[in-house]
């Protein structure tokens, strides 16, 4: 797997690609800006782009940007948007155009190589990850009347798996449930959610798609 | 006002009386060859007019003793009663002969007076020549110069006084220099006329108010004067027929006029200074921002007038307090009280040359100055303060944002790539050293959780979303963490960060102090205001006397209504 590292932090990102190189992938180019980022992936059309959200000059969100950007240039190309918001709206605003091949993690996520290695292994499938702990916040958050209401408490928890990036195996660990079940469940839930037409690759983006727009 | 200035005008109000007496008993006496005759509404006519002139001029004498107007009007009122001194029944030859040369010098004195009125000199040199010519005409030919021709016994007055003045010549030689005088007196009033009316033509408007009272009715009299010269030209010499008497009637009507006139500037005071003592009662009893400047306007008659008053040391702010430049208006006049400098006032040049003027408007209007230059700074202070408190919560803001980029940008970074150091030595480790492996797994949860309390802290001092994504998006955010936070209808506009910063705490306020129970959120806008309602089902907090604070620091306005347990707190925030 070919990766382009995005953040403007010289000790982060070389720390990430250690240890990115040290599980055996190949990091094509480090840069400490967006429009380092951009020409790089121009030129070496990586597998994933992994970008810091706050990058000069303000520090905000040019990191962001740069990811649609990328999204709208290169659909091919991943990208996973290392954030510090714990606020939907920031994963919303990178998921809602494209959502495939789209991950957003919580900086202190980088360091934890497995789920960091999964998710990056979930984007080039072309699926979308979100971080479990905004997950989690949107489970726990009052929600108004929506397509989400049908689902049953368990399939809730599988939906909100589904969007953590993780695979109907995992599922089946976390929950205790055999596979079975969880497939069961997520049928329901693409049924549920008016997904059943869709190709089957393509459905989980837009359940979770569809939990993280619920109001 | 120094001593020998009193006495001579003493002297001048003695003389006044004394000759103005003598002559209308020397023209009662003999009605036939005087111009007022014996009917006594001329003979108060006389009076009035020579009188008049004499009090005007004693009177501005008195007021402006640098000013030579006050003598040259009270000389021209006592030369106005020596016309009747030539009389052969004034006994004395010294006042027969003074009268003879000098009864023709009161035109000449009163266009002196009335082209130098009120500063009592000349602006040009064609005045300074007119007036110059006037004495000579008058004193010169028509007086001096007849007299020295003019024999009475000669003539067949053989009851007159000697003449002292009398060189001798023929009788024919006396005509002509009679005719002479008449055609020169004639001239030279004509062109006195042209220059006063130039004068009043050619004054400002202030200036004009102040002088025409003077000199349109000078003009006048010298007018009648150069009349009465044309009509005695026709004849040959002076003389009182009835031309002459309806003439010389219209003359002391004139005169009295221009002793009034000089009155007129000290009337119009009088009239301000009650328009002033009717605006500091008016003040007392509710004042009117701005209202001594328009009583001034009123008073002065100049209704573009500025006031500004005294801020601090060097500045000056306007009636509202907002600070000004001195006004740019082609005159400024300070108005100081004490010694202290009160306000100043821009007005047209000439409208407050008198420094008399200047003073009593200070005197009269000082209560009320000082009252609307106090309420004056209190709005300047006002505003500063409140510009001050803005200034303040925009540096707090601005602090927050700086500090939440900090957190994120500098120590968050540092763990990051702590963790992932820690990351790296464990996979090498994990290999040689297993029991070590737990201790670093601990070590980096526990950074983890770091960076996640970092987070926090960071959040709660400045929501990065309210920067990005403005005022619904980070209170939407706030309900994702706070579920009993329930957020309605918001503008999705961005509106200026002051207020957005503002009615965000507010709201993350409410929820952390509100006893329980949800919490609901709705905003709209309102012709450039905010006006959100935070509905609070457990009841309001305690104290929001911070809140308050900070919302009024922006000029907002927060406002409670509570209805059993709950309350709705209504916060107005202009973010125009």
């Amino acid at each position: 797997m070919r990766i382009v590292l995005a953040d403007d932090e010289a000790l982060v990102r070389d720390g990430l690609a250690r240890l990115l190189e040290d599980t055996g992938i190949e990091v094509v180019g480090r840069c400490a800006n967006a429009t380092a980022l951009t020409r790089a992936v121009d030129s070496w059309l990586p597998d994933v782009a992994i970008i810091d959200i706050r990058m000069p000059p303000t520090h905000t969100d040019e990191g962001l940007i740069a990811a649609q950007e990328i999204r709208r240039r290169h659909p091919h190309v991943g990208v996973l948007v290392l954030s510090h918001h714990l606020e939907s709206g920031y994963a919303m605003r990178l998921l809602n155009e494209t959502p495939e091949r789209a991950g957003y993690l919580l900086k202190e996520r980088v360091s934890d190589v497995a789920i960091l290695l999964d998710t990056l292994h979930r984007i080039t499938e072309g699926e979308c990850v979100v971080d479990p702990t905004i997950v989690a916040r949107l489970m726990a958050r009052r929600r108004a009347q929506g397509p989400l209401d049908e689902l049953t408490e368990r399939e809730h928890e599988v939906l909100a798996l589904i969007a953590e990036g993780r695979s109907n195996q995992a599922i089946c660990a976390a929950l205790y449930l055999s596979p079975k079940t969880v497939e069961g469940h997520i049928r329901q839930i693409f049924l549920k959610l008016g997904l059943h037409d869709s190709p089957q690759h393509h459905r989980r983006v837009l359940a979770v798609l569809t939990f993280l727009r619920a109001p | 006002m120094t001593a020998p200035h009193s006495v001579a005008r003493a002297g001048v109000a003695t003389a006044g009386a004394a000759l103005g007496i003598a002559s209308v008993l020397v023209a009662r006496r003999h009605p036939d060859v005087s111009l007022a005759g014996d009917a006594p509404w001329a003979s108060v006519a006389q009076l009035l007019a020579g009188l008049g002139l004499v009090a005007a001029g004693l009177a501005h004498w008195a007021r402006r003793p640098a000013s030579r107007s006050g003598p040259l009007l009270a000389a021209a009122g006592l030369a106005w009663f020596l016309v009747e001194a030539n009389d052969p029944e004034v006994g004395s030859s010294l006042i027969f002969t003074a009268g003879l040369v000098l009864f023709a010098a009161c035109p000449a004195l009163l266009a002196h007076a009335a082209l130098a009125y009120s500063h009592g000199r000349l602006r040009s040199r064609v005045e300074v020549v007119a007036v110059a010519l006037g004495y000579a005409v008058g004193v010169g030919v028509v007086g001096l110069l007849a007299a020295a021709l003019y024999d009475p016994r000669a003539q067949g007055c053989l009851d007159c006084p000697a003449n002292l003045v009398h060189l001798g010549g023929s009788p024919g030689a006396d005509h002509a220099s009679e005719r002479l005088g008449l055609w020169l007196v004639l001239g030279w009033a004509i062109i006195a006329v042209a220059l006063l009316a130039w004068r009043i033509a050619r004054a400002s408007e202030a200036r004009r108010r102040l002088t025409a009272p003077v000199l349109a009715p000078a003009a006048v009299y010298l007018a009648l004067v150069a009349g009465d010269a044309a009509h005695g030209i026709g004849r040959g010499f002076q003389s009182n027929d009835p031309t002459d008497r309806r003439l010389w009637a219209a003359q002391t009507v004139a005169l009295v006029a221009a002793a009034l006139g000089t009155r007129w500037d000290r009337l119009r005071s009088v009239r301000m200074r009650r328009e002033l003592a009717r605006l500091v009662v008016e003040l007392g009893a509710a004042p009117p921002s701005g209202g001594v400047r328009d009583a001034l306007a009123r008073a002065l008659g100049e209704p573009d007038l500025i006031l500004v008053y005294r801020g601090g040391e060097t500045d000056w702010i306007d009636g509202a307090g907002t600070p000004v430049a001195l006004p740019q208006t082609s005159a400024v006049t300070q108005l100081t009280a004490n010694g202290e400098l009160l306000a100043a006032i821009g007005h047209r040049p000439g409208t407050l040359e008198d420094p008399g003027l200047v003073e009593e408007i200070a005197r009269a209007a000082r209560p009320a100055l000082e009252h609307e230059r106090l309420q004056a700074q209190v709005r300047a202070q006002l505003a500063e303060l409140r510009a001050s408190r803005a200034r303040i919560v925009a540096a707090a803001d601005a602090e927050r944002r700086r500090l939440e980029h900090d957190l994120h940008d500098g120590a968050q970074q540092r763990i990051v790539a702590l963790a992932l150091d820690l990351r790296l030595a464990r996979r090498h480790v994990t290999r040689e050293a297993p029991a070590l492996d737990g201790e670093l797994a601990t070590a980096e949860e526990d950074l983890r959780l770091a960076v996640a309390e970092l987070r926090e802290v960071a959040r709660g001092i400045h929501p990065a979303m309210l920067e990005h994504s403005g005022l619904a998006a980070a209170l939407l955010a706030l309900a994702e963490e706070a579920p009993r936070l329930v957020v309605g209808e918001l503008p999705q506009d961005r509106l200026a960060p002051a207020a957005e910063s503002a009615a965000y705490h507010l709201v993350a306020e409410i929820l952390r102090r509100a006893p329980g129970g949800r919490v609901e959120v709705r905003g709209r806008l309102r012709s450039g205001w905010l006006v959100l309602d935070v509905k609070s089902e457990g009841g309001q907090p305690d104290s929001l006397i911070d809140l308050e604070d900070r919302i009024g620091a922006l000029d907002g306005r927060l406002t409670v209504e509570r209805t059993g347990q709950r309350g709705t707190l209504r916060a107005e925030l202009p973010c125009g």
